[in-house]
C-alpha cells in the first residue's frame, strides 16, 4: 500500500517536476481561454484549473493524466452562464461533482466499453473542431495586427522546437507568448489583450458556497446543466485515460478516475472555479514533456497558482491573439488526423458513426449529445451485421415434408428476413422447422416462430419444431452465464 | 505444490538465493523453478519539454514510444535470460530435480502470486538489485510478498550454506502453532536438529503449550533441543541464536493485524531487517 503510493508519487521525481512545468504553462493560456468561452472571468478558469489538478493528483485513477478547465465542460456551461450568473454555475459544478462520484460508486465507467471507437474518434474531432470555432470571435472584425500576430504565434509554436539545443528545453508555446506580448507592448499595439476579458485573480482561491437560494427551483435549472457536464466530463477523462494508458503501457482505475474527477469537481466549485475534466492535449503534452507519476499533476497545479498570483500583472498584457494561436495548436493537435486517412479504409459503417457525431457535436454544441448518437447508431449497425449471421436451408425430405433448418442469430434485427425465409406458398402438408443450429435471442424471434407456425398452420400443414429449447437458451438474461468459458461452449456449439 | 520457485534478479545474492533453492529442491524431491521478473522502470526514456503538439501528436508519440519501449524490452529479455542461464548452469552442478526456467513481466510480487498455486516454497534473497549496498537494508518487495503469499517464504541474506539445524521461536499464538504444524508435515526441515525457544511473555498456559509443543516435536522424530526463557522477545531471541550458532531461524509471520503492525510495530519484520541467517517464513 505505501509501496504503491510511493511508485505513484516518487518514482520519477525529476521527469515528474519538469513535465508539471511545462503543463502548468501551457494549461495558464488554456484555462483563460476556456473561461472566456464559457462567458466567466479567467480567474474563474485558473483556479478551477489549479484545485482540479492538485485534488485529482491526490485521488484520481489515472497517475499522469492532467485534468483541469477544459473546452469541452466550458461549451455546455455558455447558456447557464448567461441567463443565470456565475453562482449558479458554481452550484451546477458542485452538482456535477456529486452526480460523477455517484457515477463511480455505481461503477458506470465500466459503460465505456459501449462507446466504440469510431465514436471516440468522433468525439475528439468534434471537440477539436469547437476548440477551433470558439477562436473566431477573436479573429473576426480586427485589424490585420491580429492575422499578423496569431500567424506569428503559430510560426513560433512549430519551428522552435527545431532549433539546436533551447529547441526542446523551453516550451515553444511559452515562448509565444512572451514574444507576441512583448511585441505588442514595444509597439504599442491598440489590441485585445486578457486584462480586457475580465478579472485576473490577485490573492490565492478563498472556500465560499455558492450564494444561491438552495430550492427546488435551482435544482431544476441546474440540473440539466449538471448531467450533461458530468456525462462529458466523465467521457472526455476516461477517453483520455485510456490514450494515458496506451500511451504509457500502465493500466489505471477508470471507477477511481470517476470518482476522482467528482471529488475535484467539488473542490473546484468550492473555491469558486467551473467544472472541468481532463484533458487530452495536455495528458499528451505531459506525457511527451516526461511525467508519468502523481506528482506531475500535483506540481503543475501548483505551478499554476504561483505563476498566477505572482504575475497576474504581466498575464493582463498577453494579447488575445497569442492565446488564440495557443487554442488553434491545441486544436490541431487534438485532431485526430490519421482519423481522415482511415476514412478510405474503414467500412462504410464506420464512417457514418464517425462523421454523424462531428456534424451532431458541432450542431448542438453538446458533446453529450453527440456521443449518445455515435453510440446508437453504432448499435444499430452493429445489430444489423449480426442479423444478418441468420440462413434458412430449406430441403424436401420426402413428397410431403419440408424441412426449414435455421443456422444463426435470430433476434429482433433479423426477425423479418427470418419470416422471409419460409415458402408459405408450398402447399405441403407437414413442414418441420429444425432450430437446432439457431440462437433465439429475445422475445421478439419467439413471437416470430409462433407468426411462422401460425402462417403454416392456417394452410393447412402440420408443423414440427426440433430443437426450440436448446434455441431459447439464450434468452436467459444472466450475464454470469456468459463468462463461463464451458457454457459458451456448448451455447455456441454448432459454431 | 510442487515447484520451489526461486527468484533471480542477478544481484550479489542470486548465488546464495540459487544455492538454497537447490538444497530445498533436493531435500524435497521437487522441481527447482529459477523465475525471473522483467520490471518496467517508470523512467521516461526521451524528454522534450517543448509542450507543442502538432498533427497526429498521439500517434506520432505512441509510435516513439512504442519503439523506445521495444529496445529496452528486448534488452532486458535478453539480460533476464543470461542471468537465468547462468542461474540455472551453477543450479545443474548440485541440484538432482528437474530445473525450470521463467521469465514474466511485471513486478516480482505479482510474478510470484501469479506461480503461487504451483509453488511449495518461494526462495528469495533479502532485497534485490535495486537496493543498495547496505547489508542491512531489507529488499522493498520482502514484505509485500509475506503478506500476500500464502506459501513458506525462505529468505537469503548471503551465500547460502547447508543448515545443520534450526530456531523456532514459539509463542503459543495461533500462527505458532500453524507453524509447528507446517514444520511437522513439510518435510524440508527433518533430519535437522530444532532449538525450540519461548520467551515468556506472562501468556496464561504459556509454559504448558511450549511442553506440548516439544513432546509433539520429539515424537515426530525431530531431535528437540528446548528452552523457556525469560526477557524482551528480540533481545532474546538474537542472543540465543548467536550463542547456540543457529543455522535457520523458522517463525510464522504477522501474528498481529495489519493495522497492529503500524501502531505496534512487527516482530516478524524486525526479526527478518536484523539477521543475516537464512530465515524461513511459514504462513
Amino acid at each position: 500500500m505505501l509501496l504503491k503510493l510511493k511508485e505513484e508519487w516518487f518514482s520519477n521525481i525529476r521527469g515528474d517536476l519538469l513535465a508539471g512545468l511545462v503543463v502548468a504553462l501551457a494549461l495558464i493560456p488554456e484555462a483563460i481561454a476556456f473561461s472566456i468561452i464559457a462567458g466567466v472571468d479567467p480567474k474563474v478558469g485558473l483556479y478551477a484549473s489549479f484545485s482540479i489538478s492538485v485534488i485529482i493528483a491526490i485521488v484520481g485513477g489515472r497517475p499522469g493524466m492532467i485534468s483541469a478547465a477544459t473546452g469541452a465542460m466550458a461549451l455546455l456551461m455558455v447558456t447557464l452562464v448567461k441567463e443565470h450568473g456565475l453562482e449558479y454555475l458554481l452550484a451546477a459544478t458542485l452538482l456535477t461533482g456529486v452526480i460523477q462520484i455517484l457515477a463511480g460508486t455505481l461503477k458506470l465507467g465500466s459503460l465505456m466499453r459501449f462507446v466504440s471507437r469510431s465514436v471516440v474518434t468522433g468525439f475528439v474531432n468534434a471537440l477539436a473542431i469547437l476548440i477551433f470555432i470558439a477562436q473566431l470571435p477573436e479573429l473576426t472584425h480586427v485589424t490585420w495586427h491580429v492575422y499578423a500576430m496569431t500567424a506569428a504565434g503559430l510560426g513560433i509554436i512549430y519551428l522552435f522546437p527545431y532549433l539546436p539545443y533551447i529547441g526542446k528545453s523551453i516550451p515553444s508555446p511559452l515562448v509565444s507568448i512572451v514574444v507576441l506580448t512583448l511585441a505588442a507592448i514595444f509597439f504599442g499595439l491598440e489590441i485585445r489583450t486578457v486584462g480586457d476579458m475580465g478579472q485576473l485573480p490577485d490573492t490565492l482561491p478563498i472556500f465560499l458556497w455558492p450564494e444561491v437560494p438552495l430550492n427546488l427551483e435551482t435544482l431544476m435549472i441546474i440540473l440539466p446543466y449538471s448531467v450533461g457536464l458530468a456525462v462529458v466530463g466523465l467521457l472526455e477523462s476516461l477517453m483520455t485515460a485510456t490514450i494515458v494508458d496506451d500511451l504509457t503501457d500502465r493500466p489505471s482505475d477508470k471507477n477511481r478516475e470517476c470518482k476522482g474527477q467528482g471529488i475535484a469537481n467539488i473542490g473546484a466549485g468550492l473555491l469558486g472555479g467551473m467544472a472541468g475534466c481532463a484533458m487530452i492535449g495536455q495528458s499528451i503534452i505531459n506525457v511527451k514533456s516526461g511525467g508519468r507519476g502523481r506528482l506531475s499533476t500535483f506540481a503543475a497545479g501548483i505551478y499554476l497558482l504561483v505563476m498566477v498570483v505572482f504575475l497576474g500583472e504581466w498575464l493582463q498584457q498577453i494579447p488575445m491573439a497569442a492565446l488564440v494561436s495557443v487554442m488553434i495548436m491545441v486544436a490541431i493537435g487534438t485532431f485526430s488526423w490519421s482519423s481522415i486517412k482511415d476514412i478510405k479504409k474503414h467500412p462504410f459503417s464506420t464512417n457514418i458513426v464517425m462523421i454523424a457525431t462531428v456534424i451532431v457535436v458541432v450542431a448542438t454544441h453538446n458533446l453529450a449529445i453527440g456521443v449518445l448518437v455515435g453510440v446508437l447508431l453504432a448499435t444499430l449497425f452493429f445489430a444489423h451485421k449480426i442479423g444478418r449471421f441468420m440462413v434458412v436451408k430449406s430441403r424436401k425430405a420426402d413428397e410431403d415434408t419440408r424441412v426449414y433448418e435455421v443456422i444463426g442469430q435470430v433476434f429482433f434485427a433479423s426477425s423479418q428476413s427470418f419470416i422471409g425465409s419460409f415458402d408459405f406458398k408450398e402447399a405441403v402438408p407437414r413442414v418441420i422447422i429444425d432450430l437446432d443450429g439457431a440462437h433465439f435471442w429475445d422475445i421478439t424471434a419467439v413471437a416470430t416462430l409462433d407468426k411462422v407456425v401460425i402462417k403454416f398452420r392456417r394452410e393447412g400443414a402440420q408443423v414440427e419444431i426440433v430443437g426450440m429449447s436448446k434455441a431459447t437458451e439464450t434468452i436467459v438474461d444472466k450475464f454470469g452465464v456468459y463468462n463461463d468459458p464451458e457454457k459458451v461452449e456448448k451455447l455456441m456449439a454448432g459454431h | 505444490m510442487n515447484k520451489i520457485i526461486t527468484c533471480i534478479d542477478g544481484s550479489a545474492l542470486s548465488h546464495g538465493v540459487c544455492q538454497a533453492g537447490v538444497w530445498a529442491s533436493n531435500k524435497l524431491s521437487k522441481t527447482l523453478l529459477l523465475l525471473h521478473a522483467i520490471e518496467k522502470s517508470n523512467t521516461p526514456s526521451a524528454e522534450d519539454l517543448s509542450g507543442a503538439i502538432g498533427l497526429g501528436a498521439r500517434t506520432t508519440l505512441l509510435q516513439e514510444m512504442v519503439s523506445l519501449d521495444e529496445q529496452r524490452g528486448k534488452v532486458a529479455l535478453e539480460l533476464g535470460r543470461e542471468i537465468l542461464d547462468h542461474a540455472a548452469q551453477m543450479a545443474s552442478a548440485q541440484a538432482r530435480e528437474h530445473i525450470e526456467k521463467i521469465q514474466r513481466h511485471g513486478g516480482i510480487v505479482d510474478a510470484i502470486c501469479d506461480l503461487e498455486a504451483d509453488a511449495r516454497i518461494i526462495v528469495m534473497g533479502r532485497k534485490g538489485a535495486g537496493s543498495g549496498e547496505n547489508v542491512k537494508a531489507l529488499g522493498s518487495h520482502i514484505e509485500q510478498i509475506i503478506r500476500r503469499v500464502h506459501t513458506p517464504v525462505l529468505i537469503v541474506s548471503r551465500d547460502f550454506v547447508e543448515p545443520k539445524n534450526f530456531m523456532l521461536a514459539y509463542d503459543g499464538r495461533e500462527t505458532a502453532d500453524k507453524a509447528v504444524k507446517r514444520i511437522i508435515e513439510g518435510g524440508l526441515l527433518y533430519n535437522m536438529t530444532c532449538h525450540l525457544v519461548t520467551v515468556n511473555n506472562n501468556q496464561a498456559g504459556l509454559f504448558d503449550k511450549f511442553k506440548s509443543t516439544e513432546a509433539m516435536l520429539v515424537a515426530h522424530g525431530f531431535d528437540v533441543q528446548s528452552s523457556f526463557l525469560e526477557g524482551n522477545v528480540f533481545n532474546v531471541l538474537m542472543d540465543y541464536k548467536k550463542d547456540q550458532h543457529v543455522d535457520l531461524l523458522v517463525m510464522g509471520a504477522f501474528s498481529r493485524s495489519k493495522l497492529a503492525t503500524v501502531f505496534l510495530g512487527s516482530n516478524t519484520l524486525k526479526m527478518i531487517e536484523n539477521t543475516l541467517r537464512p530465515l524461513l517464513v511459514l504462513r
